[in-house]
């Protein structure tokens, strides 16, 4: 490759979930001719099913693109698609880390949201040249106008410099790539010093090992040569390497400037991990880049198996995604009332929810989860210290000096007219209210810090129900925090299904214990016999409710009739009931584990 | 003489009726002439030739064919040479144990005495008389094409030149307990050993489904249902009478051996319209109308219908449904884990002996509820 630096843009798109970085990304890909025919499809670098259906985006995906500029000159432009959601916030950085400037793509109808700005603050943290991008023009409800002056606000940009443009219908597109090579600065760095790369993501591939995604900041790396990274210390052979299309491009060199691939032949990706820095073994470069961090999980479930057969499927299926999801962790869990199962970090509720489908569509397991919980430090009145991931190793009260919960810095962006409602629902979620700001005459910007149990639990769904949508939230964690936590225990027919435990604030106990009972009440569907549920405090009941038993409906079809029909017939209602989970002699359906999630405060 | 050879069913169905009774779903018609009757003997024989090739296991000697069974429809329509002409083209050609069970099904108008002498010639040694009600008021709403006299008549006759006689009675609209238990003492007294219950189902696109949706008549309510069907069942107790499934009922000795067959998962062969079969792997169901199951078979091959293959899981579960059905009740072990087989937990719907789980009459009546909580 003879592209010198003076022709490279390196550059990427961010955005709100939905504001169409994807469908910018494919127009992009069409009008540099980088993608054509047979390989059109919808959001082209979204290879998952599931990024295609959610219309978001899990990894990255970085891809080189050849452009012609009308004024003459033939550039390089490396597009990094990051992930668009405050849970990768951590990738997104390095992604951002990786390039010179940012296409800060905006909905035209919904305007300025939480990551919007979030994402905004992070470029400029990273110096990046903004490109304010007003997107979905086409529709009828698009108020660039408005938008425009929430862009002029938010950055300080002359109204001309912003861009409108339609990714579904293409109009302004090809101004955009013009703008992207006048305004996004070159890469710079010199090809002839030790290398120094950082790597911005990473994929397992079966068959060449674990694959970092870099952005070479100086010197060359070539295939063959044996790299060092910074982090873990470790050393690979560069067993391939090249620069991407909508596949991996194998070639001989990476230089200063560009964006491509190291396979490192590496089993697991957790040992090239995202945001470390790669050089040579034999000549180094003289340090790190910075901003390398071990990203930990924040939210935690128990996953079982609803059939104990399944097990060993589902350890095996973990072990597989992890080879490609470093975020992800699980240890071994038995619970009395689910039986075997995992106890998995996740770096959020999506990734969560990302990881259970995906276990559930690819590997096609039937699971159980569990409420999604945080990890409590706890400090036991022999003075250690340790984390409890899980609410039901909680240990007795009378043992326990104090628990530390994490709070979150969470940021929500509304409409004005919301701002009761959300004030509300988070002060009933032991949210303490640190900032109000009025982005412009519509919008406010409400700072809290709020119990990350709180928020996994369904502060999210709340917002925008009381928001009708409107709200954006992002947050990132503060701090370990005391308050006065106890553990709630909810009994089936006596006794207690641990997969149920939960811990809670000490003035909620008994509200949230009652509204608990009902909610299961609700959820467990009748059985042969009677069920009672009750939630308790140590040895103290709180609450108690009973699920009557089926009503006995004179149905007895009395002739034999046809025994294939009716066999067919249990075998399908025995399919609907397969969410259900055994717990002693009483059935209990998946949501019902979930229960807290549905109870009204 | 005991011979170690398993055993097998025949059932043949016989689909002509002179009326169409309101409630029926089955494979029937009225409209049926002398020669289709006769096509239909031919059709009937081939297609026991056929299915006897195809299933090996029950046609060359493995099993002896222990019962036999021809229902309807109304048998009792087949004329004399018909009926010899099947039996002999099918029972007539089968190895069977010494004392086979013979069983038509005949409906009271339609049987006479000369009926029953060619019956008896031809093999038949048990008959199954659709009664249905002996109350004159009950036998309308049901849209019987026959009077209370009639069907007493007919059931005297049976009774006279059979020694084993069936009777069918159904609960429905306009069924009192204290008739119905005076009927089944008729019954009784004139030597009735079988009688079979049954609750009225409504089926789509039944005259029965039409009236009940013009309010022409009213289903009884579940606890109506509860009343007849516990009150018959005690009655029947008290006459000798015990119940053996969920709706059929005899004097000890005298249960029908081939519908106890059916429950034990013992192979049969179905012949004729709708008829299905059992091969002990699987099962098959032939077309119900006449005319599409009568053309393949003069073309001199099966008709398709559904086939059911059962694996393991399968047979399992069958195992358990028909199992439930009987006094005999399932062992524990087949239940699903976790199940608490404790009977005073669950309402007296079941009772725990000897290590099976058999349900009451309380249970029986509920069997399709019980049946998803234990399958």
């Amino acid at each position: 490759m003879t592209t010198n630096l003076l022709q490279m843009r390196n550059f990427c798109i961010i955005a709100h979930i939905d504001h169409g970085k994807s469908t910018l990304a494919d127009r992009l890909l069409e009008q540099t001719g980088t993608v054509v025919g047979k390989d059109r499809q919808e959001q082209v670098l979204d290879s998952m099913d599931l990024e295609r259906e959610r219309g978001i985006t899990i990894k990255s995906h970085p891809i080189r693109m050849m452009y012609d500029a009308p004024g003459g000159g033939n550039y390089m432009l490396n597009l990094i698609d990051t992930p668009g959601h405050v849970d990768f916030h951590y990738e997104v950085s390095r992604s951002l880390a990786a390039c010179e400037g940012a296409l800060l793509v905006v909905d035209a109808v919904q305007g300025v949201q939480a990551q919007t700005i979030n994402n905004l603050y992070l470029a400029l943290e990273h110096d990046l040249t903004i490109i304010p991008v007003i997107n979905k023009i086409d529709l009828p409800a698009a108020r660039p106008d408005y938008v425009a002056e929430q862009f002029i606000d938010l950055i300080g940009c002359d109204p001309d410099d912003i861009l409108k443009v339609s990714a579904k219908t293409g109009e302004g597109v090809a101004d955009l790539l013009t703008a992207i090579v006048e305004l996004v600065p070159h890469p710079e760095g010199d090809p002839d010093l030790p290398p120094q790369g950082l790597i911005f993501d990473s994929i397992f591939d079966p068959y060449v090992g674990a694959v970092a995604y870099v952005r070479m900041f100086q010197g060359t790396i070539h295939k063959g040569e044996r790299i060092r990274l910074f982090g873990n210390d470790k050393q690979f052979e560069v067993g391939e390497i090249g620069w991407f299309r909508l596949k991996r491009m194998a070639t001989k060199s990476l230089a200063a400037g560009e964006v491509g691939y190291i396979a490192t032949g590496a089993k697991d990706v957790r040992h090239v991990r995202v945001g470390d820095t790669v050089t040579l073994a034999e000549d180094p470069c003289s340090g790190p880049l910075p901003g390398y961090t071990v990203v930990k999980p924040m939210v935690f479930s128990g996953m079982y198996p609803v059939d104990n057969d399944q097990y060993d499927d589902l350890l095996d299926a973990l072990q597989k995604l992890q080879l490609n999801d470093a975020a992800l962790t699980w240890e071994k869990e038995t619970s009395a009332a689910l039986g075997f199962g995992f106890r998995c970090g996740f770096l959020g509720l999506l990734h969560m929810e990302i990881i259970q489908e995906r276990l559930e569509r690819e590997y096609n397991l039937n699971l159980i989860a569990t409420l999604p919980n945080v990890e409590y430090e706890l400090k036991t009145k022999d003075g250690t210290v340790r984390l409890v991931e899980n609410p039901a190793l909680l240990p007795d009260d009378r043992e326990i000096q104090e628990i530390r919960e994490p709070i979150v810095h969470a940021e929500v962006i509304t409409p004005k007219e919301f701002v009761g409602p959300v004030i509300q629902i988070s002060l009933e979620r032991r949210g303490v209210q640190n900032k109000m700001e009025y982005l412009d005459t519509e919008r406010v910007a409400i700072g809290f810090d709020l119990p990350l149990s709180e928020l996994v639990v369904d502060y999210y769904d709340k917002l925008k129900s009381v928001t009708r949508g409107y709200a954006s939230l992002d947050y990132e964690y503060a701090r370990h925090q005391v308050d006065d936590l106890i553990r709630l225990d909810i009994l089936i027919n006596g006794e207690i299904v641990d997969a149920l435990t939960c811990i809670v604030h000490r003035d909620n106990a008994y509200n949230w214990g009652l509204k608990l009972c009902q909610k299961l009440k609700e959820l467990i569907p009748r059985q042969m016999y009677a069920v009672a549920i009750q939630a308790a405090v140590g040895t103290r009941v709180l609450a108690r409710t009973t699920v009557k038993p089926f009503r006995k409906n004179v149905t007895a079809k009395c002739y034999g009739g046809d025994i294939s029909r009716k066999r067919k017939l249990l075998e399908k209602q025995k399919e609907g009931k397969k969410r259900m989970k055994q717990v002693g002699s009483v059935e209990i359906p998946q949501e019902a584990f979930l229960a807290v999630l549905k109870v009204e405060r | 003489m005991s011979d170690a050879r398993g055993r097998y069913g025949l059932y043949i169905h016989v689909p002509f009726c002179s009326s169409i009774c309101s409630y029926c779903h089955f494979a029937r018609t009225d409209r049926h002439d002398s020669g289709l009757r006769r096509r239909y003997a031919e059709a009937l024989v081939r297609e026991y030739e056929l299915r006897s090739e195809a299933c090996p296991a029950l046609g060359s000697g493995h099993r002896r064919l222990a019962t036999c069974y021809l229902g309807g429809g109304t048998p009792s329509l087949l004329e004399p040479e018909n009926l010899r002409r099947v039996l002999a083209g099918t029972l007539g050609r089968s190895e069977t144990v010494d004392d086979p069970e013979v069983t038509a099904e005949a409906n009271p108008e339609s049987l006479t005495a000369e009926l029953a002498t060619v019956w008896r010639e031809a093999g038949i040694n048990r008959v199954s008389l659709g009664v249905q009600s002996l109350d004159d008021h009950v036998l309308r709403l049901l849209g019987r094409d026959c009077d209370a006299a009639t069907t007493a008549r007919g059931l005297e006759l049976a009774c006279a030149r059979f020694d084993r006689v069936a009777a069918d009675w159904i609960l429905g609209p306009g069924v009192e307990l204290a008739s119905l238990c005076d009927q089944l003492d008729r019954a009784v007294d004139l030597g009735v050993e079988h009688f079979s219950l049954y609750l009225l189902e409504v089926h789509r696109g039944t005259a029965l489904q039409q009236d009940l949706a013009a309010g022409k008549l009213a289903m009884p309510r579940d606890a109506k249902f509860e009343h007849l069907y516990l009150g018959a069942v005690r009655h029947l107790a008290k006459r000798g009478v015990r119940q053996y499934e969920v709706a059929n009922f005899a004097r000890p000795g005298a249960e029908s051996r081939h519908n106890s067959a059916y429950w034990r998962g013992v192979p049969y062969l179905g012949l004729g319209p709708g008829a299905h079969g059992f091969s002990g792997r699987g099962r098959y169901a032939n077309p119900g109308a006449v005319e599409a199951w009568l053309a393949p078979l003069e073309g001199g091959r099966l008709p398709d219908g559904p086939v059911d293959p059962l694996d393991l899981q399968a047979r399992r579960l069958e195992r358990v449904i028909l199992g439930l059905r009987t006094t005999q009740g399932v062992p524990l072990a087949w239940l699903p884990a976790g199940f608490d087989p404790e009977p005073e937990r669950a309402d007296r719907l079941w009772d725990v002996r000897e290590g099976r789980l058999v349900l009451t009459s309380r249970g029986f009546l509920r069997i399709d509820t019980i049946e998803e909580f234990l399958a």
